[in-house]
């Protein structure tokens, strides 16, 4: 077997990783923006629930929780297909590590705002949605690529739940052509080029914000 | 937040108590026409080809099998050795066809069919064996010496029994890692005969330990069984399965699946020779 022969089950590994990586970022950035908000609310079971969601999801590692979801659960009775569990855990964690990221922002606009909205007499929610939230995402933009190429690379952890991902083709190859070499430098390049393609999605997503109607362009520049 | 913290917490330990699902049955899977099957990455006895189908002892004996009991297709999954029983037990798959030892700590957790296989021992070693090894006790009189095993895999329990320490073992995921292992953090790698043979095929700086003698634990030299895993509960499934691997052993075609994995007659015959019941007591 040559290297070209490795490409055909290495991009089939690819797709799933893609899915799995894209999947897994939307629905981690969801639930970074509830449990986010929902950590700063006044309501103190809000705000307990986001923590302990975030302390837990933070404080364990993810090996361990694909582990648990799929080998542990289920002997309560309690059972998703690998590829649930895959994107389930991957956005639980990317979403306690984005809400973090979302909070922070949220109380980095200045709270003289806070209290011109309140003087003029504008809802909770109003303030949040049209002057804080305009501001704060935009500053979350760098962190939340940091954390959408963290969670690609994350997504390697689910092979060892038996989905045919990347890096799984890539063991599966090994074991037949015990060429470590090439079909981990294969493997490598095609995480790295799946990874400029995000970095490319979240710097577009990031200009896209910054020239909103609320944001003359020299406002963060 | 504390409160909040325990409530969870107590949710949880609720949860873990609660009961598990019922047992799968022949007729359920005759309905679906389908089984869901496991194997692990281990050449010749299971692994996934690159084109995605399963192949090696275990699969190729599991798929005509089923097929002798209607069932035309067996859907596969691949997972690291030490993954098959928890997987078996947290009902990912109907089966395993990864021909594990059949040992009586094994058989506490899963039933295991009558044997399929059985093989012996083999080591793994640098071209021209500079440490001189031939049998696994040789790695335990020389305690500076390191010898690679397989996470889950029995062999080391067989380096134990003939007294290598914990300290001189390097677990490894899969056998994939052995040649680099070997050639670098290891002086040896303990795996089952047929494994060893297939990897000194295809690594030029590597060759396996010939003659080898099988490690003698408890006055004789060991031997592995090896046999299909299902779960205890899916007792109707199992007792079809059995009564057809019985039926098939006695063909020429499961000598022929056996045979072009490169097992031995002698092999064949001792695999037929012994029964379940007698592995699972430890006899």
């Amino acid at each position: 077997m040559t290297w070209i022969q490795y490409l055909a089950p290495l991009l089939k590994g690819a797709q799933i990783t893609i899915v799995i990586s894209l999947a897994s970022i939307a629905l981690g950035g969801i639930i970074a923006f509830v449990a986010g908000i929902a950590r700063i609310s006044s309501n103190p079971i809000l705000s307990g629930i986001a923590f302990t969601y975030i302390a837990l999801f933070r404080g364990t590692p993810l090996l361990v929780q694909l582990f648990w979801f799929y080998y542990a659960l289920p002997l309560i009775g309690i059972s998703f297909d690998p590829i649930t569990t895959g994107i389930m855990t991957l956005s639980l964690l990317t979403g306690a590590f984005g809400a973090e990221v979302v909070r922070g922002a949220l109380l980095a606009v200045p709270p003289a705002q806070h209290e011109a909205a309140r003087a003029l007499n504008f809802s909770k929610s109003y303030t949040l949605w049209h002057i804080s939230m305009p501001q704060a995402i935009i500053e979350m933009m760098p962190a939340f690529g940091n954390l959408a190429i963290q969670n690609l690379k994350d997504t390697a952890l689910v092979s060892l739940i038996s989905i045919a991902d990347l890096t799984f083709q890539a063991q599966s190859l090994r074991n037949i052509t015990l060429d470590s070499a090439t079909v981990y430098t294969l493997t490598l390049l095609g995480y790295f080029i799946i990874a400029l393609f995000l970095m490319f999605i979240m710097r577009f997503i990031e200009m896209k914000l910054r020239r909103g109607a609320a944001f003359p362009r020299d406002a963060h520049s | 937040m504390h409160k909040t913290l325990c409530y969870g917490i107590a949710a949880l330990a609720l949860a873990v108590g609660m009961g598990g699902a019922s047992a799968l049955t022949l007729d359920e899977v005759k309905s679906a026409g389908y089984v869901q099957g496991a194997t692990a990455n281990e050449v010749p006895y299971g692994y996934m080809k690159e084109d995605g189908t399963a192949a090696g002892i275990g699969p190729d004996v599991a798929i005509a099998v089923f097929k002798r009991m209607g069932i035309n297709e067996v859907n596969w999954t691949v997972t690291p050795f030490g993954t098959l029983i928890p997987g078996l037990k947290a009902r990912r798959f109907a089966f395993a066809a990864a021909e594990q030892n059949i040992s009586p700590e094994r058989c506490k957790q899963v039933t295991f069919t009558e044997p399929n296989s059985s093989y012996g021992e083999g080591l793994l070693v640098k071209k021209g064996n500079p440490k001189k090894l031939t049998t696994y006790a040789d790695i335990a009189k020389d305690p500076s010496l390191k010898v690679a095993v397989v996470s889950g895999a029995n062999n080391i329990d067989f380096l134990r029994a003939v007294g290598v320490k914990d300290n001189q073992i390097i677990i490894i995921q899969a056998n994939a890692d052995a040649l680099s292992t070997v050639q670098t953090r290891a002086d040896a790698y303990a795996a089952t005969e047929l494994t060893v043979s297939k990897l000194a095929e295809g690594g030029k700086d590597v060759e396996q330990v010939k003659p080898f003698t099988d490690p003698v634990v408890n006055g004789k030299p060991v031997r592995n069984y090896g046999g299909f895993a299902f779960r205890p509960e899916d007792k109707d499934l199992y007792d079809a399965f059995n009564k057809a691997l019985v039926e098939f052993r006695k063909t020429d075609d499961y000598k022929k699946i056996l045979t072009s994995y490169g097992l031995s007659e002698e092999s064949i015959k001792a695999a037929a020779a012994k029964n379940v019941a007698d592995l699972c007591a430890g006899k």
